[in-house]
């Protein structure tokens, strides 16, 4: 197994962060800044500050200014490694799951096959 | 004849200790439960080619053990095993799981089965101990190597003794 990245380059770890998803979960409905996100979530406008640092060094989200205010958004195209990842998974499982479903038939077809 | 239902489970991740998968099949609740839990059908499904399964052992009742291992194409060897806590056919197994990759890992799942109008529903539920060991499952580097190593290990997470 290769080494684990760092916190902040890897999209897989930038959202293994409870908190992190919470923020992410808020930026779905729309750009907000830093205050408005503080009210949706129970943390702290430092600890939002800091995971939105770590969402916006693994691009999930991107910032502009507006005057003095900076807004955050989601980039959600940068969450593609997760559905490679989950894909691959789903893949694998049915995979599995379609070969019991596929033995089943067959075992009612000789079941059918002896009834009659 | 009924169309087949390949590509439908659903699996999620309803909070950070479990995985859930769901599935339909269109079988009565008691030869689904057989061939989910009895080693001779089990080792008619069990392994995804290349690989082969190299034991399948199951002692369906409380406190019986069950044990199956596979052998990779590139000669890996890995297994499941684990302890039965309840045992209630056709419709409930709670079992431990080990998994021989993960040997600091604890698990408990769930095989639940429900039949409506032909139609049996399966419903996996696999809870991690502790975060550290679901983290097994999602912390990932995005290198190659390691997704094709954790590849392998999910391909076989849905160990057929328990699938």
């Amino acid at each position: 197994m290769v080494a684990r990245a760092s916190t902040t380059s890897d999209v897989f770890n930038a959202v293994g962060d409870v908190h992190r998803r919470a923020i992410l979960d808020v930026l779905l409905t729309g750009e907000k800044a830093v205050g408005a996100i503080v009210g949706d979530v129970s943390m702290s406008q430092p600890q939002v500050s800091r995971h939105l640092r770590v969402l916006g060094e693994v691009g999930l989200v991107k910032c502009r200014a507006e005057g003095r205010r900076r807004l955050y958004r989601l980039a959600p195209e940068q969450l593609q490694p997760m559905q490679d990842w989950v894909a691959k998974y789903e893949r694998a499982i049915n995979d599995r799951l379609d070969r019991i479903e596929d033995y089943l038939e067959v075992l009612q077809r000789q079941g059918d096959d002896r009834d009659t | 004849m009924t169309p087949d239902r390949h590509r439908s489970a659903v699996i999620t991740f309803p909070n950070e200790l479990e995985v859930v998968i769901t599935r339909e099949f269109d079988a009565p609740i008691a030869l689904v439960f057989d061939v989910l839990r009895k080693p001779e059908h089990v080792s008619k499904w069990g392994a995804t080619p290349p690989d082969r399964m190299t034991e399948c052992s199951i002692d369906l009742r409380v406190g019986g053990n069950y044990r199956s291992s596979f052998v990779t194409g590139d000669g890996t060897v890995f297994s499941f095993s684990g302890i039965y806590l309840e045992v209630e056919p056709p419709v409930r197994t709670v079992e431990t799981w080990h998994f021989n990759c993960w040997p600091d890992v604890e698990a408990v799942e769930t095989m639940e089965l429900q039949e409506r109008d032909g139609v049996t529903t399966f419903n996996w539920r696999l809870v991690f101990r502790d975060k550290a060991g679901r983290d097994h499952m999602t912390g990932f580097d995005g290198q190659q190597d390691s997704l094709d190593e954790i590849e392998d290990i999910l391909r076989s997470l849905l160990d057929p003794s328990r699938a």
